[in-house]
């Protein structure tokens, strides 16, 4: 048998293969778009409640512990990191989940403008929360509040030295002496989002060229950042507060501090970021996830929330971790959260044009 | 037109069309294995021609320098040490051979992400090692030359296998000869030896490539980008046609490798003359000292120490209650899905291997082909399109366990086709004719007579699945259901948070079940 005559028949083949999905591919556009979304057969009505969640599982799973006590309802969880909201993207026609609980409130609002959130109108306790840390259509809603800080090292810098405006930080004074995250960091996203509606995108780019190299370190996670601030590797690094109170907790190198940028007057005020639980549209089992966004915004599952993961609670009426400052205590940026979905992919594309590499290679 | 496919059908098949039923069965599994990675490729067309241009000009030089240099030198090292271990295990008076012969072979027990974790508690910038100096460590464990170690450390024995087996086949009237005539021991191994060895080489060497390009726990568990990490970041990002796009160009790099190594194949071969009595050994004199010292440090390095990390975090973990209920429920899981993989690999190998083997044809060479698709490109490309097609055509499959362990039947296949073929040569046609005349349908045939005669390489095959799917870890964090972890997940989970005491159980249980398999190997080689 010929080796060449195997070969064109493989090609054939896999060309037979390609052809025969693409036809399935056809038909199959052609029908999604005349039926709509296809109703889940996975998900059972009164099945387990199916949630997806970006945050970090220790944060969530004792939360979610306490709601199958509460309410009996079952829980199935995907923790996935910031893959579930591409998850939830791709299983637009087939939904899978009822709920998702996400780190930032810009993934929220992007799902939300892709058309995958439902809002749900009259939910009871949705007005403990400020409209302006929720959806226009209530589809979700934030519940802590992490605020972006300079958290430093007592022994090697103090308070007044360090810079007191986050745009100081491309200052040549304070070159090799901090860490910054990479630029795919939601976190750090949303940050440069706020900086681009103050500043402009011109500005903000020039900032990010000039801070990449300022930089001592760029880092894979703020978890990293805090460590090597503690240990006494930089004397200071740009983290969510929360980062702080996690050393502040640490056995050892724990002789940190933390100072709120952009206080002064006429300055931008700190930007802050939220995480919240969002609504599936079409999902298998709407009325667990009503009750769980009903449950959740309890006060005591409020605090909860916020709690676990050392954040600030947006409804000023829960009570705050010790150490943490109340938002209101402090000025705040005037971006609404919600405006971070709508230029995400913009603020990414900006942040690589810098120089400021997503991921780190 | 029926005319037109009889006729089409018989050239297939060379004149002798097997049964029906058994064709269409050995198709739809070839159709299956090759599915996931043809649709990737499919829908990396909608990318548009603008992705494709910003891709191909910002991400993928970046991409293809970092994953070929690290293939490079990676399998450079991995060359340069199984070789000489090879060499001083086979052929020469090196103390204890026969306990390196196989220890040697041990790091294939270690998935490398579980390796790279071991040594980020060691080498980390708050590992064992810098706390010790008090300083930063002397290899940042986060780099190309981290990576470089780790995978080196645990792709070597590839090449100290597949070279050792070279060695131990090889006759010696070569060698003799030019000893006879004058050549000293370093003139023999130059011109000689290690020429002769080359096509073992190469192979060893090919492996080690197609490993180092697919794998994707420790280049991510050390921050290293390779396409890879970067296709599975991209699904983390809003953007998976990106993620197709960069499918697309490390399908091609494999495949570039794999046509390079069938080339190779056909044109270096040496025929090993003489009687295969084992080559006399070079007594090593003075320097057996030094080679037993390089001997236990590469073992120290690629399995003492790793192992021993495991055994420490373990113990704490233990100690602190890791073995609940929850572990039990990860526990189950694993040998759920993996189960599962393994007895439908062992039934899909099965008409696959028997065609082959029976109906020696164009047919049965392109199936038995298109079964390898998945087991030759990186599992990351096999979960998108397993993702991509089930989401539209699988929708009561999609988000089960289900899924899972039909992407470790596309991955690990060709393991079960592999062994059972070992198996089926050693069963002669004639038996089949003998039963075909006694009455027997041909799957009457492959029932009630082949499969209980190749029950040991089927059995071997399944387990080898088994093992490889345990390890798995791009296609089960991609593909696993909402409230479905498994211990390779759970390993990957807590190790990201640095919760090593949580994650050394169950990486000691992936381990210890890796091991199994290794005898079979070594009987192999």
């Amino acid at each position: 048998m010929s080796r060449i005559r195997t070969r064109l028949l493989t090609a054939a083949v896999l060309a037979g293969l390609l052809a025969a999905s693409m036809i399935a591919g056809c038909s199959d556009a052609d029908t999604a778009s005349t039926t709509g979304p296809v109703p889940s057969e996975a998900g059972e009505p009164g099945g387990p409640l199916v949630i997806y969640s970006s945050r970090n599982e220790n944060f969530v799973e004792p939360l979610l512990e306490k709601f199958t006590a509460d309410t009996g309802i079952e829980v199935s969880v995907l923790h996935a990191g910031d893959a579930v909201v591409n998850k939830l993207k791709e299983e637009a026609g087939n939904v899978q989940a009822d709920i998702i609980i996400a780190n930032d409130v810009g993934a929220l609002e992007y799902l939300r403008l892709e058309g995958l959130l439902a809002g749900l109108g009259a939910v009871e306790g949705i007005d403990s929360i400020d409209a302006d840390y929720r959806a226009a259509d209530d589809s979700w809603v934030a519940l802590s509040a992490r605020t972006r800080v300079l958290m430093y090292n007592k022994d090697l810098i103090t308070e007044a030295e360090l810079p007191s405006r986050i745009e100081d930080l491309a200052d040549p004074a304070y070159e090799g002496m901090f860490a910054i995250t990479r630029g795919g960091n939601s976190s750090m996203i949303g940050h440069v989002s706020a900086l681009r509606n103050e500043w402009g995108d011109e500005g903000t780019e020039k900032w990010i060229a000039a801070v990449k190299d300022n930089a001592g370190a760029i880092m894979e996670g703020h978890g990293d950042i805090r460590r090597a601030v503690g240990a006494g590797e930089f004397a200071f690094g740009l983290v969510n507060n929360y980062y702080y109170h996690q050393q502040l907790a640490e056995p050892t190198d724990n002789n940190v501090g933390v100072i709120y940028p952009d206080q002064g007057p006429g300055d931008m005020g700190a930007v802050i970021n939220g995480a919240g639980v969002g609504v599936i549209a079409g999902g298998p089992n709407p009325e667990a996830a009503v009750a769980f966004l009903e449950w959740v915004l309890l006060p005591e599952n409020q605090r909860e929330f916020s709690w676990a993961s050392l954040e600030v609670p947006i409804n000023p009426d829960i009570e705050v971790i010790p150490d943490a400052r109340p938002i209101g205590d402090y000025t705040v940026h005037d971006m609404p959260l919600r405006e971070l979905g709508t230029v995400w992919e913009d603020t990414r594309t900006l942040i690589e044009r810098a120089g400021l590499d997503l991921e780190l290679k | 037109m029926n005319a037109v496919l009889t006729r089409i059908r018989a050239r297939a098949w060379k004149g002798q069309p097997p049964d029906g039923r058994l064709s269409l069965a050995a198709a739809v599994i070839a159709f299956v294995t090759a599915m996931p990675v043809a649709y990737v490729a499919w829908r990396s067309a909608f990318a548009g021609g603008e992705r494709w241009i910003r891709l191909l000009d910002e991400r993928v030089p970046g991409l293809v320098w970092s994953t070929i240099s690290l293939s490079i030198a990676v399998t450079g090292v991995a060359v340069a040490l199984g070789v000489a271990l090879a060499w001083l295990v086979h052929r020469t008076d090196l103390p204890g051979r026969r306990i390196w012969r196989w220890a040697l072979v041990l790091p294939l027990a270690i998935p490398p992400y579980v390796g790279a974790i071991t040594y980020i508690v060691v080498f980390g910038p708050r590992g064992w090692v810098g706390d010790w100096l008090d300083a930063p460590p002397p290899l940042n464990i986060y780099s190309f030359a981290g990576a470089l170690f780790v995978l080196a450390v645990f792709t070597y024995p590839y090449v100290f296998l597949v070279v050792g087996a070279a060695l131990s086949r090889m006759g010696r009237a070569h060698e003799e000869a030019a000893r006879s005539l004058g050549l000293g021991l370093l003139g023999v191994l130059r011109h000689i030896t290690l020429p002769m060895l080359r096509p073992a080489i190469g192979a060893g060497a090919v492996l080690v490539i197609l490993y180092v390009l697919s794998d994707f726990g420790a280049v991510a568990t050390l921050r290293y980008t390779t396409f890879t990490s970067a296709i599975y970041y991209q699904m983390g990002g809003f953007d998976t046609l990106s993620a197709t796009v960069l499918s697309v160009v490390l399908i091609a790099l494999t495949l570039i490798v794999l046509a390079v190594e069938a080339h190779g194949h056909r044109r270096s071969r040496y025929d090993s003359s003489g009687p295969a009595r084992p080559a006399d050994l070079v007594e090593l004199g003075g320097w057996r000292w030094a080679a037993l010292g390089f001997v236990v440090t590469v073992l120290a390095i690629s399995v003492l120490l790793p192992v021993g990390v495991l055994v420490y975090w373990s113990a704490i973990g233990i100690a602190e209650g890791a073995l609940d209920a929850r572990f039990w429920g990860y526990a189950f899981n694993t040998a759920q899905v993996a189960g599962t993989a393994a007895l439908v690999s062992m039934a899909a190998a099965l008409p696959v291997v028997y065609l082959r083997s029976r109906h020696p044809s164009p047919a049965s060479t392109v199936l038995g082909r298109l079964a390898y698709a998945g087991y030759a490109l990186p599992g990351v490309i096999v979960a998108l399109g397993l993702i991509f097609f089930g989401i539209r055509y699988l929708p009561w499959l999609y988000n089960t366990a289900w899924m899972i362990a039909l992407a470790y039947v596309v991955r690990f296949l060709p393991q079960a086709m592999q062994s059972t073929a070992s198996s089926l040569a050693l069963v002669s046609p004639r038996t089949d004719e003998a039963a075909r005349i006694a009455g027997l349908s041909q799957l009457g045939v492959l029932a009630r007579v082949i499969t209980p005669l190749v029950r040991p390489g089927l059995l071997a095959g399944g387990a080898l699945v088994f093992v490889s799917s345990v390890k798995e870890l791009p296609a089960t964090l991609l593909l696993r259901p909402a409230g479905f972890d498994t211990l390779a997940v759970r390993v990957w989970v807590e190790a990201s948070e640095s919760v090593y005491h949580l994650a050394a159980p169950a990486a000691l249980v992936i381990v210890a079940l890796s091991v199994l398999p290794l005898k079979w190997l070594l009987d192999r080689y």
